[in-house]
């Protein structure tokens, strides 16, 4: 393990679109731009921000915040109900650009990509190559389009350099300035810090991010993290890559806030229908069986209430999920704003697996895939089960938080 | 406020083909009423499949509010589809 700072050249770039739904709705629709503008699921007061343009970001907007906060925080904020297919199609025209640098380009999130130059020949600056590629975001999307560049020696500094000077910034950090870019931040500031983590440092004595960076690491592995955690952060202060790794599908699952406070059982238990049929259809896009189910509810109290499932043997039908989801949201609690569905210990799904009731399996399998071929070719929710006729409508598909793996 | 409008209007369009970042440029469109609106600018222009069938959306701006248009690649017509304007600071 290197104790010092890593002196390489920085070859690791992030790129983070600014705001990116707010900037994408905004360079779609010129009258939005300067606006304070907040992307919803829907546009109802108690719906949660999405995404917060900068101008809606300055007055407090965050996200998360509900829309009728929102309003009081910044009179005259623009509602805009998500809008996927535009937020997809800026996605592939982005990984587009950054997949001509480098065959190491990935999306981190729906609007984070990354490009390792490690390992390629660059024959000019990482600085030329950022802000060819924030010129390009323009020629080739709109130019409105801003983003952020970090260059860095790992993911880490990439990425911190890359907030920087939000919203249209291109910083590096490096052997010399690393301990200068730590001097002007906060602990918290830091990504992957934050109140948990935030308060074991400070506890030890380390309120700086200086501090941190110049922590040892019997106090980090010790102590403050109490394993392998302490080491990395050790390293990835110092710009020593430990991020490189790729993480496996934990679980599939959908959320969804009911559209009124008084929805009869029997129409909530459609919209928990709908749910199913959602994350069954995202289980089986992925190729992923799961023996694993967990539902949840939070009231209108806020008190969230959950129980899960293990099932012995995988299953993948829609009418699985919700029969398993059914028996379990038989003991929820009443009055409820918030129900959720998850598949957890997903498998790959293997058809050679030899099953007392393979006969069955297989129908059931051909059907679903039947399903699934002809909303893919027609759109969401063509075919579904007649009882969630009356809920589909509200429990569109929506953009998520995250994730790029439905993308 | 934010007044978005969804609509399903045949309109006729004035486009211009040629290269660049938009290929196909709509200038000016004519809606049902008679009112014929000048295209400032073109905000994003993708597509969208309805089953088997290729959209083209363009958004675009006349400078006063915010149209959806949508290029029907089979059938090669043109429907306004969203209008959004009265935005209030």
């Amino acid at each position: 393990m290197n104790d010092s700072i890593n002196p390489a050249t920085p070859l690791v770039m992030h790129i983070d679109l600014n705001s990116a739904f707010a900037t994408t709705e905004q360079q779609a629709r010129p009258m939005l731009r300067g606006k304070p503008v907040a992307i919803v699921n829907r546009r109802s007061p108690n719906a949660a921000v999405i995404t917060a343009s900068y101008e809606a970001k300055a007055k407090g907007v965050k996200v998360g915040t509900r829309m009728m906060e929102a309003k009081l925080l910044c009179p005259g904020i623009i509602a805009v109900e998500s809008d996927p297919l535009k937020y997809r199609f800026v996605f592939k025209k982005l990984i587009g650009i950054l997949s001509d640098y480098s065959p190491k380009a990935t999306m981190k999130s729906i609007d984070e990509g990354l490009i390792d130059f490690n390992g390629m020949a660059i024959n000019r600056p990482m600085i030329d190559v950022g802000m060819e590629i924030k010129q390009r975001l323009k020629n080739e999307i709109g130019n409105h389009m801003r983003c952020n560049v970090g260059i860095g020696t790992n993911r880490f500094l990439a990425k911190t350099a890359a907030g920087l000077h939000k919203p249209d910034g291109l910083d590096e950090i490096n052997s010399k300035n690393l301990r200068t870019v730590f001097s002007g931040m906060k602990l918290r500031d830091i990504t992957g810090i934050a109140d948990g983590y935030g308060s074991r440092l400070e506890a030890v004595g380390i309120n700086t991010p200086l501090e941190f960076l110049d922590a040892d690491i019997y106090t980090l592995e010790k102590i403050v993290f109490k394993g392998i955690v302490g080491r990395q952060w050790h390293m990835r202060l110092k710009g020593w890559e430990v991020d490189d790794r790729e993480f496996k599908m934990g679980r599939v699952g959908r959320q969804y806030v009911l559209e009124s406070a008084n929805l009869k059982y029997d129409q909530i238990i459609t919209r928990l229908h709908s749910l199913c049929e959602s994350v069954g259809y995202r289980l089986r896009s992925q190729n992923k069986s799961a023996r694993g189910i967990y539902v949840y509810v939070r009231t209108q109290r806020g008190y969230y209430w959950h129980k899960s499932k293990l099932m012995t043997l995988p299953f993948f039908s829609n009418k699985a999920i919700y029969n398993l989801s059914r028996q379990l949201f038989f003991y929820a609690p009443g009055e409820i704003r918030e129900i959720g569905v998850h598949c957890y210990h997903l498998e790959d799904y293997d058809q050679s697996q030899i099953s007392l009731f393979g006969d069955e399996i297989a129908r059931e399998k051909n059907l679903n895939l039947a399903v699934d071929t002809l909303n893919d070719r027609y759109g969401e929710q063509t075919i579904h089960s007649a009882h969630t006729l009356e809920s589909g409508d509200f429990v569109k598909t929506k953009i998520p938080f995250g994730g790029v793996r439905y993308f | 406020m934010n007044d978005e409008l969804a609509l399903r209007e045949k309109v006729v369009v004035l486009s211009v083909f040629g290269g660049g970042l938009h290929p196909c440029k709509p200038v000016k469109f004519k809606r049902a009423s008679g009112r014929e609106i000048q295209v400032s600018e073109i905000g994003l222009v993708y597509p969208a499949l309805r089953g088997r069938r290729e959209i083209h959306i363009f958004d675009v701006s006349d400078g006063q509010a915010d149209y959806r248009l949508e290029f029907d690649a089979r059938t090669l017509s043109w429907y306004l589809t969203q209008e959004a304007d009265h935005y209030e600071r």
